[in-house]
């Protein structure tokens, strides 16, 4: 029991890779910078529906025994199971280049080389660690590091809270620097970035990797909503703090880099260190999350020996789709491009195909074979069809402002 | 879940389902499936299928002469319905992974690249 209750750590490192990532900091950190407070209230939306899809997906897997990518296939066939996977393919290997290109900056901000030199020394590292490393040290490993992320909080304490004029733009938002297809094109990325579907690969993968069963529900809630709340609170913090340094300065935070200078305010080079060590951390674990999640979900849909408890040669074909994703963000980054911006055009890409990833969910978690007396009730069905229009939506206005707004 | 014995299932039942070895491994998911005409017109399965180009003629048929082109048969691979001994979303089977051409693959990759790569676990 003392065990299962430790497992919240699965919760944390799920929140600080998944929710915390490239993709929420760069989103936060130009949603602050360009609209003062005025996207919090779309954090919060996403907040509420990532903590929703956790708890179901940590039910079903509890429950059923079966992860989210095997009921996938079993329930919808292998012509449907094609759809949400080549959606996360495309996705997540951008997504891994830019937390790689995140893990990079880290490192460059605190030794003053270029992150790209850093770059392939971290897909190596990442590789390492995903190669060999159990699933309790992945699990705990960045856990314990994501806590730095409450330094944010102490950022905005330090600078005296916040400041009276900006906190009408929690409902009025502030359009100085930012134009409304930016600000709705933010709104989409930070969906994107929120409710990322490779964090629900990971988190169903994970439940099974840690043996939950139906005595797990009440840990498997506690830690949906503690681990995701505290993810949230991170993201918001960021916000705030963009707003407070960045706006004034009209600076709108075009790189990762950049971002660095909400925490050095407060704190001078310690607080830069500071925001180094969260975007390590963050994007540590969340490269591990989803090259995992890529490989989880093959292995898991084409019927493959998965596990990161399983030596390398016992899970041979997961193993191996581990490496060639890898290896594939590593050439998407060395492209070039800021990994800031490549984050938020994997957040908006991400939004665009969160309804194919999302639907089967309405169906998985009301079918009694699966979930016996587990089944959604009346309102986790309703907020359930809230959270797929709400997906719906963003997806189809994802594209155009991504082409209106050049990215951001 | 299906009884072997039942004369009556469902097809969707079947494909897509885990193989699972007597020794606890996963060697893949059913393809497809085959099955004898008799004489008195009813169809008897008789085997599971498993490869791409299964997989493919899953999505479209003209995809699976296309990998037929290209693979050749090599990658197919079938197992006779009596090898299963348990059904349900995860078909039991009697033998060892071993002993089974699916999931070769697993062995191979194991045997010819992850052995050049530190750490493998052998």
């Amino acid at each position: 029991m003392k065990k299962q209750w430790l497992s919240i750590a699965l919760g944390i490192v799920t929140a600080t890779g998944g929710f915390l990532d490239a993709g929420t900091i760069a989103t936060a950190g130009e949603a602050g910078a360009k609209f003062g407070l005025g996207l919090i209230w779309v954090i919060l939306v996403a907040t509420i529906a990532i903590i929703l899809l956790v708890e179901m997906i940590g039910r079903f897997t509890a429950v059923s025994k079966k992860t989210y990518a095997e009921a996938i296939r079993e329930d919808f066939g292998f012509r449907f199971y094609l759809l949400p996977l080549s959606s996360e393919l495309i996705a997540e290997s951008l997504m891994l280049a830019a937390e790689l290109g995140g893990i990079s900056i880290a490192l460059s901000l605190f030794t003053g080389i270029s992150w790209h030199i850093f770059f392939p020394f971290v897909a190596l590292f990442i590789w390492i660690l995903a190669w060999r490393a159990p699933f309790d040290l992945i699990e705990n490993g960045p856990a314990l590091l994501g806590l730095v992320t409450l330094s944010f909080l102490a950022g905005i304490i330090a600078l005296g809270g916040i400041p009276a004029p900006l906190i009408p733009t929690l409902w009025h938002p502030s359009f100085q620097q930012g134009t409304v297809a930016e600000y709705l094109y933010l709104s989409a990325a930070i969906f994107g970035s929120t409710i990322s579907p490779y964090l629900l690969y990971f988190y169903s993968s994970g439940a099974r990797e840690e043996h939950w069963s139906g005595a797990s529900l009440l840990l498997n809630r506690v830690t949906a909503i503690v681990g995701m709340g505290f993810g949230s609170m991170g993201s918001i913090s960021l916000v705030v703090l963009a707003a407070i340094v960045l706006q004034p300065l009209n600076i709108s935070s075009n790189t990762l880099g950049e971002l660095g200078l909400v925490m050095a305010k407060p704190f001078g080079i310690v607080g830069s260190f500071l925001f180094a060590l969260v975007l390590f951390a963050t994007c540590t674990g969340a490269a591990l999350e989803v090259v995992l999640a890529i490989s989880y979900n093959i292995a898991q849909g084409f019927g493959w020996e998965w596990g990161e408890n399983k030596k390398p040669i016992e899970a041979a074909r997961f193993n191996l789709v581990m490496t060639i994703f890898l290896l594939i963000a590593v050439v998407i980054g060395l492209i070039g491009i800021d990994p800031l911006q490549l984050a938020l055009f994997a957040s908006t890409v991400i939004a665009l195909f969160l309804p194919i990833s999302l639907s089967p969910f309405l169906i998985l978690m009301n079918d009694p074979e699966y979930l016996g007396n587990k089944t959604n009730g009346r309102f986790t069905n309703i907020a359930m069809i809230g959270i797929l229009v709400l997906a719906f939506l963003v997806a189809i206005i994802s594209l155009p402002l991504a082409i209106i707004t050049g990215g951001g | 879940m299906i009884d072997p014995h039942d004369e009556v299932f469902s097809i969707r039942d079947i494909l897509d389902s885990q193989l699972l070895t007597s020794d606890g491994r996963r060697i893949g998911r059913v393809a497809d499936i085959s099955a004898e005409e008799h004489t008195d017109g009813s169809l008897k399965l008789t085997h599971l299928v498993v490869g791409p180009q299964a997989l493919a003629g899953r999505v479209n048929s003209h995809l699976r002469s296309l990998f037929l082109f290209f693979l050749r048969d090599r990658f197919e691979h079938s197992i006779p319905i009596s090898e299963v001994t348990r059904f349900g979303p995860t078909l039991h089977l009697r033998g060892k992974a071993e002993d089974y051409a699916v999931g070769q693959s697993e062995r191979w990759i194991a045997k010819h690249i992850l052995r050049w790569i530190p750490g493998n676990g052998r």
